[in-house]
């Protein structure tokens, strides 16, 4: 079981890559148009919706018979995105109840180890008795 | 003479920019790019089950979308953050306006703007708001 405040192992950092022709697929998506070799600002989310990351979310909510659902998102960078280049995501995580939310904080850093930008993940956990109800998912 | 652009000013807003309608084949192909297959998205029985009456749009398919307002209205500044609150759902077959306006500017901070995306319902969307900063020169990022 997971308890609020204490942080919850989401495994080492992960090498990532951001894919050229998917960012130009989730370019095309999101209405962004191309712009040199930066890549889309909202990009992360899709190493945000890597099978690692959601099977422990998923686990974490069978924990709680929960369903989580996307309360915010926020992506902040100290360096622009460049298509091709490898990068390093750490993926933090921490409970918090009252109401209760998995809040997940991942940290890209390029492979020198400098900072290259921070993603805040809010998910709000609800409870299936809860159900029905309203909300992104 | 400086080749520096000149920052916005407070109160300025920005040009609002139309999406949607999504439909299911939008949210299909979104769903298929991002990894975000949660069957919501794409199930007409199962968002019918809690509630909703039609799927709603994937909230980060929307909140990137700001990316393209920013940009249409100032692409002589970078997007240094971007972040937003997913307050209601908009679902399939619905349109969208993004606004924005100016609430702060400062050399040392950059353009701090607030960022609306609306729906047919009266409470926004998205809250959002984003922060900008002069390019580094021959830089397209932040």
């Amino acid at each position: 079981m997971t308890s609020e405040g204490a942080p919850i192992d989401f495994g080492p950092p992960m090498e990532v890559v951001v894919d050229a022709a998917l960012a130009q697929r989730f370019a095309r998506e999101t209405g962004v148009p191309p712009e040199g070799d930066a890549a889309p600002i909202a990009y992360p989310a899709i190493w945000l919706a890597q099978s690692r990351l959601r099977d422990r979310i998923a686990q974490i909510c069978a924990e709680t018979d929960a369903l989580p659902v996307h309360e915010s998102q926020r992506f902040a960078y100290e360096a622009p995105l460049r298509l091709g280049v490898r990068y390093l995501l750490a993926v933090a995580a921490r409970r918090e109840t009252k109401p209760s939310r998995l809040v997940l904080d991942a940290t890209l850093s390029d492979v020198q180890g400098g900072a290259v930008g921070r993603f805040e993940t809010v998910l709000r956990l609800v409870s299936r008795a809860d159900l029905p109800g309203k909300g992104h998912a | 003479m400086s080749g520096a652009a000149a920052l916005p000013q407070v109160g300025e807003r920005l040009p609002p920019l139309e999406i949607g309608p999504f439909d299911a084949q939008a949210l299909a192909r979104y769903s298929e790019v991002s990894g975000d297959d949660n069957p919501l998205h794409l199930d007409d029985a199962l968002a019918q089950s809690i509630g909703f009456a039609a799927p709603p749009v994937h909230g980060m398919k929307l909140l990137a979308a700001f990316e393209a307002l920013l940009r249409s209205w100032r692409g002589d500044l970078a997007i240094a953050s971007l972040g937003g609150t997913f307050v209601q759902p908009l679902l399939r077959g619905e349109k969208a306006t993004l606004t924005g306006r100016v609430l702060r500017v400062s050399q040392e901070d950059g353009v701090f703007v607030r960022l609306y995306a609306h729906g047919p319902g009266r409470a926004p969307a998205i809250i959002a708001d984003a922060t900008l900063r002069p390019r580094s020169p021959g830089s397209e990022g932040p």
